[in-house]
């Protein structure tokens, strides 16, 4: 056995790993969505009950409205503003700090953002109606508290998108930009004609990767407003775990994990086609 | 420019407000409140006296075990992952499909399957799940590209086997990545907030679960709270600040290609 060959088997034990607690469950779910089940009793097979039961579940399709007014909500904010801030402190005395500010929230602990948030913001007990008389409205108004997720969320992972683009920024190289400037165009033009061209596939790849997770995550909901007020941010992953974990009806859950990825599976297929008919040939580099 | 510059400028307040605010509580003397009288600048050490009667050092001591395990294992086997893909083989398809499924949203499958093996309420069901993490096999691929084949070659010719250079050459080359990955799988582990919440029960909650529990139950003392939240954070942040350099670059290097 070669060297290269004897070198590949060390890639035996993070395989295991990554089939047994990634592959199998993804399987499995499938499995596991014919059941009743409540978690501590023994499953009972119920065939597609749960599956015809996704179809006319009223709670679920509002829920999809949501996830998506969410989506639609956070991705461009947050792109447009980690471009922004990356273009702004591109090669300044700030960048480092503002890159290391920003990605703060992203290392205080979760519970502990949820914590700062709340004292600052809470409608009933934060300091900001408490000193400044205001009526925070995200416990009582729908769209409020939708917005208040959004917030929260670019708050903590803003960060991760200014640092995607400065990396791709400071991949440009200086000469293709002295070119552009040699031609005669002004600092606006270069970044309009030049920098945003060659930062495309980057947007891309953090449009596709924001969607996939804004379409799965949900310890923002838990941890802000879990789910209300009356299911106004009770995204498609918050009625999953409810569902499963609250309710206790496992079985059901596994039907919804199973069309949260399905979402997940169409939107990123979607965007893909969009892209390859828009830039052929960007889509595989 | 300027607009962008004051949009930067905004997004570094609106970051650091909260973030501002919780310090600042955590030092507030409870009289100040009970007064709601925040303008007199008293500070107190009295809100952490108050954290060891809280459950929060158990919670502490069961996250720190769990997470320094957790990230000692994705280490280990992401380094050996990223050296066997960079040898060929073909498991990196594997790797970004798993990137981009958070443990949260199979939360359904692995309950049920941390059931199978018996390890539902065990610190086993902390951490078996995470004993590889994508993320890190892929920041260290990054990593390793960089490194110059000739090393490996050499080690190769003088008779090494494949464990050794691992161990010997690849890992003393990489360490500052390996730092770098491991402060990150950390957070990642740290941060773990619904999964510990469902697969184990009070006895084994982590600093997450506590916090937002202690949220729940004392939602009035905000001085509590603040002191918790840094307590908390402050592996973290202390992590953070000693090789925050090194983390930026890691990350940055990881997505430029």
């Amino acid at each position: 056995m070669s060297s290269r060959r004897r070198a590949q088997l060390l890639a035996l034990p993070a395989t295991a790993a990554l089939i047994t607690f990634g592959v199998v469950p993804l399987l499995a779910v499938i499995r596991y969505a014919t059941w009743q089940w409540s978690g501590t009793s023994d499953p009972v097979p119920v065939g597609a009950d749960n599956l015809l039961r996704l179809l006319r579940d009223e709670a679920l399709w509002r829920s999809l409205g949501t996830t998506t007014a969410f989506a639609a909500l956070t991705l461009p904010t947050l792109l447009a503003l980690s471009l922004a801030v990356a273009l702004a402190i591109q090669a300044t005395r700030v960048e480092r700090f503002v890159k290391a500010l920003l990605f703060a929230p992203g290392l205080i602990t979760v519970g502990g953002s949820a914590i700062a948030w709340y004292l600052l913001y809470n409608p009933d007990f934060g300091a900001i109606p408490e000193l400044t008389g205001l009526r925070l409205p995200w416990t009582t108004e729908p769209f409020a508290a939708l917005l208040y997720v959004v917030a929260f969320t670019l708050w903590q992972h803003t960060g991760y998108g200014v640092l995607v683009v400065s990396a791709a920024l400071r991949g440009i190289p200086a000469e293709t930009l002295e070119a552009a400037r040699l031609d005669g165009a002004d600092e606006g033009a270069v970044r309009r004609y030049v920098v945003l061209p060659l930062l495309r596939p980057t947007l891309t790849f953090l449009t596709i990767v924001g969607t996939v997770l804004t379409l799965q995550s949900y310890t923002a909901v838990y941890l802000l407003t879990g789910g209300g007020p009356f299911g106004s941010t009770r995204v498609l992953g918050y009625y999953l775990y409810e569902t499963a974990f609250e309710r206790y009806q496992l079985g059901y859950g596994a039907a919804i994990t199973i069309f949260v990825l399905l979402v997940t599976l169409l939107v990123a297929a979607a965007q893909a086609a969009t892209l390859a008919r828009r830039h052929p040939g960007e889509v595989s580099s | 420019m300027i607009l962008l510059r004051i949009l930067t400028a905004l997004m570094c307040l609106f970051v650091a407000l909260p973030i501002g605010w919780l310090v600042y509580a955590a030092f507030l003397p409870a009289e100040a409140l009970l007064r709601a009288d925040l303008t007199t600048f008293g500070w107190t050490l009295a809100n952490f006296a108050e954290l060891p009667g809280s459950g929060l050092a158990r919670a502490m001591g069961i996250s720190l075990l769990a997470s320094g395990l957790t990230v000692t294992a994705q280490l280990a086997f992401g380094l050996a992952a990223a050296y066997a893909i960079r040898n060929g083989a073909r498991i990196l398809g594997l790797v970004l499909v798993l990137l981009a499924l958070p443990s949260e949203l199979l939360l359904v499958p692995l309950y049920r399957l941390l059931q199978g093996f018996g390890l539902i309420d065990t610190l086993g069901a902390l951490i078996v799940p995470f004993l590889a993490s994508p993320l890190l096999v892929f920041l260290l691929l990054q990593a390793l590209r960089r490194v110059p084949w000739e090393l490996i070659e050499a080690a190769r010719l003088d008779g090494a086997g494949e464990a050794t250079i691992l161990a010997r050459v690849v890992a003393p080359v990489l360490r500052p990545e390996l730092v770098a990955a491991a402060v990150l799988g950390f957070a990642a582990h740290w941060n773990l907030v619904l999964f510990p919440r469902v697969t184990t029960t009070e006895a084994l909650w982590t600093v997450q679960v506590f916090l937002t529990d202690l949220l729940r139950t004392r939602p009035f003392e905000w001085g509590l709270l603040g002191a918790a939240a840094l307590v908390a954070s402050a592996p973290i942040l202390i992590l953070f600040l000693i090789f925050e350099k090194r983390i930026l670059a890691t990350f940055e290097a990881g997505f430029r290609s």
